[in-house]
């Protein structure tokens, strides 16, 4: 087999407070850890924008990653009630013109302190969705429940649950059974069988090669997908076929 | 041959070093749909990638009945004699029948090693029901290795760990998951204090640089390579210590030579 093609569809540049023990806080050493790791694209969003502010960690993201064209930006949005983000339909024309690829939302109290609910983010959502702009959720902020809601209210919208741990099978085979618009990045979802088993199930589609650089290691997720048990076809598609399909297909 | 980075990159086992696992379970485990927890699973994902032998306990030791988990053990051991091992599993909440098990255990060909898990049993590193226990393991010179987490745990803190290791410095510690993703500082500064400690690489977040980090501050000698399987596929491991930026030479310390001289396997 050659070398797989690598797109991480979850990594962040930034200063964080508490890391784990790497510190990338530019684009530079970013793409010394995919190199490193082997992995040629990446969506990338700012720490800055996740625990400092969102405004202004988008417009950092956005010099940091400036004219590198294997840096694409995810940005973290806020509903727009509170006037700290345009609103919906104005956001869209900023994010087109950015050439944002995915966002992030990352609701609930301990984080942005905001809620996912429609009378909240229906909206911002809702204009996800007319754009088909890949909407990035973390596993271990929000509830499988609120996932499922917005599956099902949006189903045009793509959904990657990211930073899944091995221990969310039976949540996550009920909701690929039912919605083809939800996805789920491998950078924790390392269950031993569990990339074969949903591919047997599932297809390939739902899966997304993902990193969660600078806390973990591309080395990971790369050798987890290099070993898998599947078609080479379904390895590429993995490693960065579905990615590079799903965000092409937004602003369509 | 290839390099270890180019074997990786195309899915090639690397079967001309001996790659050993020593954190390994078994089984179901009641939390969590597992795809691939039988031995026969395990040992065809083994060979996948090429590891060798694997030392393994059954998920069921910890959370209900470590005698029934043994038995599981016994069965995958002898069933794939020369691949699989067995760590015995104790529970302190249970001395008399923890002993009777090491006894048992230790009888049968293959079992290599001891596993305490303080945080599912509840039963602290501290507590005097573990003292018959650790004299087994100083008597007969087994390594056993420890659920370590952060030092949140109050049964198997870090903390708790290294003082337990000073007190028994003819014990191998094998400290597990080196303490989590926001261990490894700690686990760096204990095993740099306590000769007696080894460092386990078995995680699903993997720490960015962990590998290089342990390397770069213990030494290649006390780092061992676990997976955690079948919780955690083995071949995520595979690919940190293939793609680590380290000399081949400490590779192949981490993926098997440290483990052999430790466990006599």
């Amino acid at each position: 087999m050659d070398k797989l093609t690598y797109f991480d569809c979850f990594c962040s540049v930034g200063r964080v407070g508490p890391p784990i023990l790497l510190d990338i806080p530019d684009a530079a050493g970013l793409k010394r850890e995919m190199a490193a790791a082997g992995i040629e694209r990446a969506l990338v969003s700012h720490a800055a924008a996740r625990f400092g502010d969102p405004g202004l960690g988008n417009a950092r993201l956005m010099d940091e990653i400036a004219g590198d064209p294997d840096l694409a930006p995810v940005w973290f949005l806020l509903p727009h009630h509170t006037g700290e983000m345009l609103p919906p339909r104005v956001l869209l024309e900023e994010l087109k013109a950015g050439g944002v690829k995915a966002v992030r939302l990352d609701p609930g109290r301990a984080q942005h302190g905001f809620s996912l609910a429609e009378w909240s983010a229906g909206g911002l959502l809702e204009a996800l969705e007319e754009a088909r702009l890949p909407l990035i959720l973390d596993a271990e902020i929000v509830t499988w429940e609120e996932v499922q809601g917005i599956l099902d209210r949006h189903p045009g919208l793509p959904l990657i649950a990211a930073n899944c741990s091995y221990r969310h099978n039976r949540y996550l085979y009920p909701l690929f059974e039912r919605h083809p618009n939800l996805h789920v990045e491998m950078s924790r979802f390392l269950g031993a069988g569990t990339i074969e088993d949903v591919v047997r199930r599932f297809g390939s589609r739902p899966l997304l090669f993902g990193t969660a650089m600078p806390y973990y290691t591309g080395t990971a997720a790369v050798g987890r997908l290099a070993y898998a048990e599947i078609e080479p076809a379904d390895k590429e598609a993995v490693a960065s076929g579905n990615l590079v399909r799903i965000i092409g297909e937004s602003w369509t | 041959m290839k390099s270890f980075r180019d074997r990786v990159h195309a899915g090639l086992p690397l079967d001309d070093i001996e790659i050993i696992d020593i954190h390994a379970h078994l089984g179901p485990h009641f939390n969590m749909h597992i795809p691939a927890a039988s031995a026969a699973d395990m040992v065809r994902v083994m060979d996948l990638c090429g590891i060798r032998r694997t030392v393994l306990s059954a998920n069921i030791s910890f959370t209900a009945d470590f005698v029934a988990g043994n038995d599981m053990t016994l069965e995958a051991v002898a069933a794939f004699g020369g691949r699989l091992y067995g760590a015995c599993a104790v529970n302190g909440n249970y001395p008399e029948v923890s002993l009777a098990e090491l006894e048992r255990c230790f009888a049968r060909p293959g079992v290599v090693m001891i596993k305490i898990h303080p945080w599912y049993t509840r039963c602290a590193l501290d507590d005097r029901r573990m003292g018959g226990l650790y004299a087994f393991a100083e008597e007969r010179e087994v390594a056993v290795l420890v659920h370590t987490w952060l030092e949140g745990d109050p049964f198997g803190s870090m903390a708790l760990f290294a003082a337990t290791a000073k007190e028994h410095p003819k014990i191998r510690w094998i400290m597990g998951h080196s303490g989590g993703p926001f261990g490894s500082r700690r686990a760096v500064e204990i095993a740099r204090e306590v000769p007696n400690v080894y460092l386990d690489i078995a995680l699903s977040m993997c720490p960015a640089r962990q590998i290089e980090y342990f390397v770069g501050e213990v030494g290649s000698e006390r780092v061992l390579f676990g997976t955690d399987n079948p919780f955690i596929d083995p071949r995520p491991q595979i690919g940190r210590v293939g793609l680590a930026e380290i000399p081949d030479a400490d590779k192949v310390r981490i993926f098997g030579e440290n483990a052999k001289k430790l466990l006599g396997v």
